[in-house]
């Protein structure tokens, strides 16, 4: 099931954004996350289709051995040496990456920062990742709305040394601020987007305060699967849970009624579109100066990759919903960004 | 080439033994010996089958993270030197150069001034360790287990996790320096401090110290030697050296960054081992390799490189790594024992 559903993912998403082949084989594309993480499994297949569709020399996908700058730098270094040009950065740090990314740029490569940005300035064409910010807005914003307006919530997130969390964080306490008091987040737990971490900080204070939450949101991927586990374990459909992205876990939670939610992200539209859009821009494109860029927290040139919130009555069709973000997302490419001979 | 506490001092060797061996043979058997041709042959197969591998963008890259690497390596040899561990050495060098961006950046102290003050402040940190050690009597695993995550959340805490990405551009620009189009000048900062501490363990009286305070603590202390003092100034040098590495990281990538060595510091916890180990650094204490070290270093380095142009699959240089230290383990044992089976120790 989950193959098929995967490869469906696939197949919907490689038709809706297809576009011409583009003949350079001399591009050659590595998108390098920041280490082992699911998030990024939809990238391999990108790659590779990106590299059949646009003729591309190379779309592969090299994940560093672990999450740590230092092994990620030496794969770039050593991707560069091997002769690719185009690379698709998950920055291992907002800052620490950039130097090897000037590096890659000092030697003739181009690099797109995607799923999350380098801080200003950097030698990035631009930031292409979900605005997370606003994506955690918006994902309270509907816990909120499933709680009935009032109670108390508790916020699972990322490792505290990625900037982006901070910003998760405010987010969560900006939708419950606007309530005037009647939503309290009475619990913020980060460091935990690994299993143990999770499993073991999750679990225990579910344990111990279940009885004093009436709404999870859930703000990086692995405690979203294991706060949509921990719900389903417990039985406990009234504590209601907004998760994020798209962990079959999570879509099967939502399915039977433990999740309220969760805010899609487009992990393969990144890496497809990412790497159609170094294939051009190394063939001769540039980017549009008056380009309608977003900004961040850490960049002016923020592409927003698009997020989406589905729910039971669209979380059976979630593939149509990233298809139609990774179709939008292709369309304002070619128009507002690319300028081509 | 390494010390142990009868190398030099003619007063610490043992009697002359008839029959003891040759120092030709002990040479061959010495870690130092059988890594330097690991290196060579390692180095002479990738070079003759990997493209690219001997280019000068890629033996610059190389240099530069065994420079990195190595100074991380003598931050741990230094107080293994006493049979000690130190966890903290990735939050200590974290910490430092966090202070370090925060002087440069916000004080505006000139980088020249920050350094010295930078170093101190990890010999500071490491004098926390070895004074909780030395009065708590507590294994230096235990504490600086509990230190790592104190250093590591306080400076979380301080920084909000935020980085000093406004360092004046010489920092960046010394990193990314290349000498001959191929030489960092990380490395040769790592080789001038290497051949620092092989002088202060072979000649000063408090490396000697050291060297005896680890190889018999008992002994040492019967001797007159202040051990508990001892042990502290090892955890200051590891803080101090910590700091350099630090400053070597944050010259690389041109910022100091709170994830420089990840969460909590463990990034540098392998190289922290696998450098002294695979040198010949005696976990148990009392002898130590300078040069062992650096060749450690340089033989990780050498092989990661050349696995990852081999597209071997990331995950197996790790494999490799961690082969590579129970390796290194395994033939140390062997050939101390063949040594006293020989009567050569």
């Amino acid at each position: 099931m989950k193959l098929l559903s995967k490869a469906a993912v696939v197949l919907l998403l490689s038709a809706a954004v297809c576009a011409p082949a583009y003949a350079d084989p001399g591009t050659k594309v590595a998108l390098v996350p920041g280490g082992p993480h699911p998030y990024f499994a939809a990238w391999e297949q990108a790659g590779a289709d990106a590299m059949k569709d646009f003729n591309l020399g190379a779309g592969d996908y090299r994940v560093p051995s672990k999450w740590e700058l230092s092994a990620q730098s030496q794969l770039l270094e050593s991707l560069l040496t091997q002769g690719y040009n185009s690379f698709l950065i998950f920055p291992g740090d907002a800052v620490g990456t950039t130097s090897v990314v000037q590096e890659i740029v000092d030697n003739g490569g181009q690099a797109i920062a995607a799923a999350g940005c380098l801080k200003d300035p950097n030698p990035a064409l631009f930031c292409l990742g979900t605005d997370t910010g606003n994506s955690a807005y918006l994902g309270t914003k509907e816990l909120i709305k499933a709680m009935g307006g009032k109670g108390k919530i508790a916020h699972f997130t990322g490792f505290l040394v990625d900037p982006n969390t901070q910003l998760r964080i405010d987010a969560v306490q900006r939708a419950a601020d606007e309530t005037n008091g009647a939503v309290t987040v009475v619990q913020v737990i980060a460091d935990i987007d690994a299993p143990q971490p999770a499993e073991e900080k999750i679990n225990a204070y579910l344990a111990a305060s279940a009885a004093n939450v009436d709404g999870i949101v859930t703000t990086a991927w692995v405690p979203a699967v294991v706060a949509a586990n921990s719900l389903r374990k417990m039985g406990d459909k009234r504590i209601k849970m907004v998760g994020i992205d798209h962990d079959e876990v999570v879509i099967k939670a939502i399915a039977d009624g433990f999740v309220t939610g969760t805010m899609l992200q487009n992990p393969y539209g990144q890496a497809y579109i990412g790497s159609y859009v170094l294939d051009k821009v190394r063939a001769g494109c540039t980017i549009k100066a008056d380009a309608p860029w977003k900004s961040n927290a850490l960049t002016s040139k923020f592409i927003d990759s698009g997020t989406v919130f589905v729910d039971a009555t669209t979380a059976p069709n979630y593939v149509t919903a990233m298809v139609d973000i990774s179709k939008d997302l292709k369309a304002s490419m070619d128009k507002d960004f690319l300028s081509c001979p | 080439m390494s010390q142990s506490l009868t190398d030099g001092d003619p007063a610490l060797k043992p009697a002359v033994v008839p029959g003891r061996s040759s120092g030709g043979l002990r040479l061959l058997l010495s870690n130092e010996f059988g890594l330097a041709v690991l290196i060579a042959l390692t180095f002479t197969t990738f070079a003759l089958t990997l493209s690219g591998f001997t280019s000068p963008f890629s033996l610059f890259t190389i240099g530069r993270q065994i420079g990195i690497d190595t100074m991380i390596g003598f931050a741990m040899m230094a107080v293994i030197v006493t049979g000690g561990l130190d966890l903290s050495v990735g939050a200590i060098g974290v910490c430092c150069a966090m202070i370090f961006g925060w002087l440069v950046q916000v004080l505006g102290l000139p980088i020249f001034g920050a350094i010295p003050v930078t170093v101190l402040f990890g010999a500071g940190l490491g004098f926390i360790n070895g004074y909780t050690v030395v009065k708590s009597g507590v294994h230096s695993f235990i504490i600086t287990l509990a230190s790592m995550s104190i250093f590591f959340g306080v400076m979380i805490f301080l920084t909000k996790a935020n980085a000093f990405n406004g360092l004046p551009p010489e920092v960046q620009v010394f990193g990314k320096m290349k000498l001959f189009k191929t030489i960092s000048p990380l490395l040769l900062i790592s080789l001038a401090v290497c051949a620092a501490l092989a002088v202060f363990y072979k000649v000063t009286t408090l490396g000697r110290q050291m060297l005896a305070t680890g190889a018999n603590p008992r002994a040492a202390q019967m001797s007159g030697i202040r051990t508990g003092a001892i042990v502290v100034a090892c955890h200051m040098l590891t803080g101090g050296l910590a700091a350099l590495a630090g400053l070597l990281v944050t010259a690389r990538t041109g910022a100091s960054v709170p994830s420089m060595a990840g969460h909590l510091g463990q990034d540098w916890l392998l190289p922290a081992f696998l450098a002294p180990v695979l040198g010949g650094t005696l976990l148990s204490g009392g002898r130590v390799s300078v040069i062992g070290t650096l060749l450690g270093a340089v033989f990780v380095n050498v092989m990661t490189s050349g696995l990852l142009l081999m597209r071997v699959g990331e995950f197996w240089i790790l494999a490799s790594l961690g082969i590579m230290l129970l390796v290194a383990v395994l033939a140390d044992r062997a050939r101390q024992q063949f040594l006293t089976t020989k009567g050569m120790i």
